[in-house]
């Protein structure tokens, strides 16, 4: 009940009393009662004029990392003598140091600054109010409002730099890119012999097969390098990701998909990037920092997902990738996802598998036991049957012992792709 | 200083309601108004503050039977008065508890505290008048008016200079 009903309410009780049975002394309870409601209510705060500014030191920023928030709230209105200043925060943001809350007495035209820092994981934090009541000084009348301030603070995943990763696909854009586009140009890998044409520069002359023909001259042709088409799926079905005691494997994969797009976006090519949910999380190919930035934004906003629509990866139509591109699916894999890679390989994508390893990754959460030791070499026989099987149908799989990281795991495998296709 | 105000208040009030009733022969009674207190006591160091409306209402209901028998009305309205100062007391301390380390718990609390003595004290005064018009003023009244009216002074006097600086 409200403190000023409350009272209100034992008030007109002890009057009343006193009325019915015509004694003075509980009329005269009364008035101690009545004086400290009347306090509270001629001092009644005002209608609020308040204006509040927010600023973040930074509004990107990685995990866990420190972010101080400042606020500045000035009263332009009448005096408040008690004036709790509540901001309403995530409850996965963590508070490092200072407070979100505050209970001050502000008179008319002053301003307070206070500050706090805020820490959290990967997500997208929306500071979009504050709350404030004021109240005369014995809390009992008060006024509440709520005071628009949009905000937002993105906490992008880690970004691990990988130098180079070599992917081939069969198609490549027209643009000049790192990427070798299996037709003839300038370039610098060797490509092939043809015949010498007029323009060509002497140095591009194959002297050694042009003598075995001396009718004929012959340049040398090198490869060309172009931009390609690269769709990123980070696989985010919960039967994928959720393991032992709710342990989740998608931080892993969340940072291998930033670190690949960053890649990919740095040599040049145009990359999309689809996640693969309770919903089907789309980001179209764009190419540069702006697709850098959505990308990071959309893994901000990933989450795993259940649905039986999207239970299998049946749904990861090849409409949504330009044909014959490089398709980097970033999952842990389960059984049935063979079938629909192997078609995938199939229609002509070059398919790249980064699958961070599942199995050592629960094993390290379970108690060390005989029972668990088998169920592992059993899991992981099938597993390894499973990658054999990609392999065979051309499918490049790269496995991620997620305990050591990132780019040493794994960017001197990616590198190394290049000289070996 | 909000604690210490607020065990004061509640012992005070629950001290004069059962001196009250004891003087007039209701001993079982007063026990277990003094028990009553310190269940207030144990809910207060444990957090409840609900329990606090639900003792101001328990307070205001004897002090109001007190005086329906024509117990000695100083005690009456000593008890229901520092009932309501404890109340506030308990509200405010809910309030303080949500203030930073670095806001100036301090000074608010000063203020507060000056401002609920004032109104307790006028609340006194009245009740005084009360007694002065049906000549009830024993000595014991009488010497705790002097000592609360000396304590809330005091407090007007410092809040008044704390003002004037």
């Amino acid at each position: 009940m409200h403190r000023s009903i409350f009272l209100s309410t034992l008030v007109y009780a002890l009057l009343l009393a006193g009325l019915i049975t015509l004694r003075g002394e509980l009329i005269a309870l009364a008035i101690p009662f009545m004086l400290y409601l009347f306090f509270g209510f001629w001092n009644a705060p005002e209608a609020l004029d308040l204006h509040i500014t927010r600023s973040l030191s930074v509004d990107r920023t990685t995990p866990n990392s420190d972010v101080i928030i400042n606020l500045t709230v000035t009263n332009r209105g009448a005096d408040i003598e008690e004036l709790f200043l509540d901001e309403k925060l995530s409850p996965r943001l963590t508070i490092r140091i200072g407070s979100p809350r505050h209970l001050l007495r502000l008179t008319r035209g002053s301003s307070f600054t206070f500050a706090y820092t805020v820490a959290g994981p990967r997500g997208t934090y929306a500071f979009n109010s504050i709350d404030v009541t004021a109240a005369e000084s014995l809390g009992l009348i008060y006024r509440e409002q709520s005071i628009v301030t949009s905000q937002k603070l993105f906490i992008f995943p880690e970004v691990k730099r990988l130098k180079y990763v070599s992917i081939r696909p069969r198609r490549t854009r027209v643009y000049a890119g790192t990427i070798p586009a299996r037709t003839g140009g300038s370039g610098t890998e060797f490509f092939g012999v043809r015949d010498y044409q007029v323009g060509d520069s002497p140095r591009m002359i194959n002297w050694r097969v042009s003598a075995h023909h001396p009718e004929n001259l012959y340049s040398n042709e090198y490869q060309q390098e172009r931009v390609a088409d690269v769709g990123i799926v980070l696989d985010a079905r919960v039967r994928a990701n959720l393991f032992h005691a709710d342990q989740s494997i998608f931080e892993h994969s969340v940072a291998a998909t930033a670190a690949l797009s960053d890649a990919f976006l740095s040599q040049g090519n145009r990359v999309g990037l689809l996640v693969y949910s309770a919903y089907l999380g789309w980001t179209i190919p764009g190419y540069g920092k702006i697709q850098r930035e959505r990308i990071m934004q959309a893994l901000t906003r990933a989450e795993v997902g259940v649905s039986s629509v999207f239970a299998g990866l049946e749904h990861l139509s090849p409409r949504m990738f330009p044909p014959e591109s490089q398709i980097v699916l970033v999952s842990s894999l389960v059984h049935d996802d063979l079938n629909v890679l192997v078609q995938l390989r199939g229609r002509g994508y070059q398919v790249m598998v980064v699958s961070p390893d599942p199995v050592k990754f629960e094993r390290g959460l379970l108690p060390p036991s005989s029972q668990v030791d088998l169920a592992a070499r059993v899991v992981r026989m099938e597993r390894d049957l499973l990658i054999r099987r990609l392999e065979r149908a051309g499918i490049q799989v790269i496995e991620w012992d997620v305990s050591i990281p990132l780019d040493q795991a794994i960017g001197p495998i990616l590198m190394r792709q290049r000289r070996l296709l | 200083m909000t604690v210490i105000a607020l065990v004061s208040s509640i012992i005070i009030s629950i001290g004069s309601l059962a001196w009250g009733y004891s003087e007039t022969g209701f001993d079982t009674f007063a026990r277990w108004i003094l028990v009553v207190g310190m269940v207030w006591l144990f809910t207060q160091w444990q957090g409840w503050d609900w329990f606090s409306s639900l003792v101001l209402f328990f307070v205001v209901l004897i002090s109001a039977f007190g005086l329906w028998f024509g117990f000695n009305p100083g005690w009456m309205f000593s008890g229901a008065i520092f009932a309501l100062f404890a109340w506030d007391m308990t509200d405010f301390r809910r309030r303080v508890r949500s203030m930073a380390v670095d806001d100036d718990s301090r000074g608010m609390e000063r203020r507060h505290i000056a401002r609920v003595s004032v109104l307790s004290l006028a609340g006194l005064f009245l009740a005084t008048i009360t007694m002065l018009v049906r000549v009830q003023f024993t000595f014991e009244w009488g010497a705790l008016l002097v000592l609360v009216a000396v304590l809330g002074l005091s407090q007007l006097v410092s809040w008044f200079r704390r003002q004037s600086k």
